[in-house]
């Protein structure tokens, strides 16, 4: 067993002064390599908050979290985004590229932060938007591709990395039917092939049918947890 | 590619990017042109006053600057005279024959001091020969001609070739008093000194007062202002008897609008700057905080601090480095129009001249401001990146990643 996700007992409330928001209650949860985990549950029932824990873009307010191994919950601020950097890919639900940057550039520019070569992070960047099927839009700025393709491209992005894992906040909400199944195929198939652990949350049946697991949130805890 | 994202962040809003140069360069423009129009001023006051009244140094007998006792005169005047001519360094010698009186004509009358020169040695001194309005500047000697300002002459109610009668002291205190025919009528831009001297040659002088061989005054001009604090400090040596004076002594006040001068101009390019500030840490901080999305997302993937900082400070640093040269070349253009057609203040010259001050004024700017002034310019430019970037620093990804 690889667990790359192991977060014990993890709670997040908001405002703990004020109106306390009890975000994330008591979650214990494992993931390990390979896994394809879909996050649901009804709005505000705290998908997006365990997901910034899992990822160490926020802190618990108690409980541990460790990835592949390593206890990030008390880590500083800087150290946390070059364990994000070397550990974990993101795609966020909309607008994930640098406006300014062409794709290849947007896909090269985690490898230049890891301080890769320039041949191997343009050889790698062609690769991985290939893989993700466009491999004719490497020179285009996000404003000149589709929702569906920007989404292909921050894909491409988070796997340049070679992280262990990819978390997905309602990667296909902004996307009509075709791109989320397109987007779907793809993470699917990165997902077999490579043997690439996807965490996504998600409001849309079809994508929760492709899941192979499916994590349901509400209020904070964990109602059920199914392998399918 | 930290710098390939800012330089193409520059060109996302064009507009703001402009505003961003053309204030660098409206900052280092006001700056620059203020300092060359300060500095033409003091230039051209200093000349006026150097080259009318002052010359770069005086020598007395050491009693003579306190009451000018026609009595007080130079121990060897002339031959001292001589003497400081062959001084290499010196170009101008012009001994004086100076007598406090009054002047009368037939309507009014007025205080005066009465310069008697020798007008080949003065016009080594003075330039007042340059400043004729009608005759001439004794290049007709007849004898007991005088030349006197233009506002003098008004006063007096005389014209070219009008008489006009001067009594002063004697060398033995008598009062004695001589007919005089106006040759010459000047106007510098010191309406004071105008008012206050006329001139007439030293031989007629002379002769009036009883003062023959004698003199009371030396005034004298080095090749360049710069020598002359050497020259006077050399000539206090050679002559401990006698009072010599550089132009700075014998007007503190003159040499304090130097100073003055120095003061008001850092007080100015310090607001200058402190305005160009605040309008950099607004318009950078507008560009941070509509970005405030991409700062997030930029450091959720793991771009670091330093990184984001510098991608802001790069973007403020091309800016400012387009606008130098706009602000520098604008300033190189005014100048080389202004420095020769000057800036007209004739509306205000009444008011102006009475304080000495010309009615045109030729702004210079000394080369070695521009070094100092592009730097400061610079400093303060990616000074005012510093609130921006550190702003976005304090970006929290989990909540920025959610700003639209
Ligand atoms: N920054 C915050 N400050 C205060 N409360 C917050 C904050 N972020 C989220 N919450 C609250 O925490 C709870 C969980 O929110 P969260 O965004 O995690 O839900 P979600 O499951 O992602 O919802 P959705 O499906 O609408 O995206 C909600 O009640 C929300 O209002
Ligand atoms: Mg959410």
């Amino acid at each position: 067993m690889n667990e790359v996700i192991k977060i014990t007992d993890v709670s997040k409330i908001y405002n703990p002064e004020a109106i306390p928001v009890k975000a994330v209650d008591g979650v214990t949860l494992t993931v390990e390599a390979g896994e394809f985990t879909a996050l649901v549950g009804p709005s505000g029932s705290g998908k997006t908050t365990l997901l910034n824990l899992i990822g160490g873009l926020d802190h618990p307010t108690s409980g541990t979290v460790e990835i592949a191994g390593t206890n990030i919950t008390t880590m500083r601020e800087n150290a946390l985004i070059d364990f994000r950097l070397r550990h974990i890919g993101f795609v966020f639900q909309a607008y994930n590229l640098v406006p300014v940057l062409s794709a290849q550039e947007n896909v090269e520019l985690v490898m230049l932060l890891q301080g890769k070569s320039a041949k191997e992070r343009s050889d790698r960047a062609k690769e991985l938007l290939a893989s993700v099927g466009l491999p004719d839009k490497l020179d285009k700025r996000p404003s000149e591709l589709s929702g569906g393709q920007q989404q292909r491209v921050a894909v491409a992005r988070a796997l340049a990395s070679k992280p262990g894992f990819i978390l997905a906040d309602e990667p296909t909400a902004n996307l009509d039917s075709v791109s989320t199944s397109n987007l779907l195929d793809i993470m699917t198939r990165l997902n077999k092939e490579n043997n690439m652990t996807f965490i996504f949350s998600t409001h849309d049946q079809r994508v929760i049918d492709k899941a192979r697991r499916v994590i349901k949130l509400v209020d904070g805890k964990i109602e059920s947890d199914s392998r399918q | 590619m930290i710098f390939k994202v800012a330089w193409r962040n520059i060109w996302r809003n064009p507009a703001r990017s402009l505003v961003v140069i053309a204030s660098v360069a409206a900052g280092l423009y006001a700056g620059m042109l203020l300092i060359a129009i300060f500095n033409g001023f003091v230039v051209q006051e200093i000349d006026s006053a150097v080259h009318t009244q002052l010359a770069h140094i005086q020598i007395h007998a050491p009693a003579f600057s306190e009451d000018k006792d026609i009595k007080i005169v130079l121990p060897n005047g002339t031959e001292l005279e001589e003497k400081l001519k062959n001084i290499p360094g010196i170009t101008g010698v012009s001994g004086r024959i100076i007598t406090t009186g009054m002047i009368s004509s037939a309507t009014a009358a007025a205080g005066m001091e009465i310069h008697g020169i020798d007008a080949r040695d003065e016009q080594r001194v003075s330039k007042v020969s340059e400043m004729m309005l009608q005759g001439s500047y004794f290049k007709t000697p007849r004898p007991n001609s005088v030349v006197l300002g233009s506002t003098l002459a008004e006063k007096l109610g005389v014209k070219m070739n009008s008489k006009i009668v001067l009594t002063f002291q004697s060398a033995t205190g008598d009062l004695t008093a001589g007919s005089f025919r106006i040759s010459g009528i000047f106007k510098t831009t010191n309406s004071m000194f105008d008012q206050s001297t006329v001139f007439v040659q030293k031989a007629d002088l002379a002769t009036i007062t009883g003062t023959l061989n004698n003199l009371h005054e030396i005034a004298i001009l080095c090749a360049d202002i710069k020598q002359v604090d050497a020259t006077t400090s050399d000539l206090k040596k050679q002559y401990p008897a006698l009072k010599v004076e550089s132009w700075k002594e014998i007007s503190p006040e003159m040499a304090m609008v130097t100073s003055i001068f120095d003061q008001m101009m850092y007080i100015i390019i310090g607001i200058i700057l402190l305005a160009l500030m605040f309008g950099i840490i607004n318009t950078m901080l507008m560009a941070v905080l509509e970005r405030q999305r991409e700062f997030g997302i930029l450091m959720a993937i793991g771009m670091n601090k330093p990184r984001i900082f510098m991608m802001i400070l790069w973007e403020t640093v091309i800016l400012t480095m387009a606008g130098i040269p706009v602000g520098i070349g604008a300033t190189l253009a005014s100048l080389a129009y202004l420095s020769k057609a000057g800036l007209d203040l004739t509306q205000f010259s009444k008011s102006l001249s009475q304080y000495g001050i010309g009615n045109i004024i030729y702004p210079v700017l000394q080369p070695a401001v521009f070094l100092p002034i592009t730097i400061f310019t610079a400093i303060t430019a990616i000074l005012s990146a510093l609130y921006p970037a550190w702003k976005a620093l304090r970006f929290k990804p989990a909540v920025a990643i959610h700003k639209i």
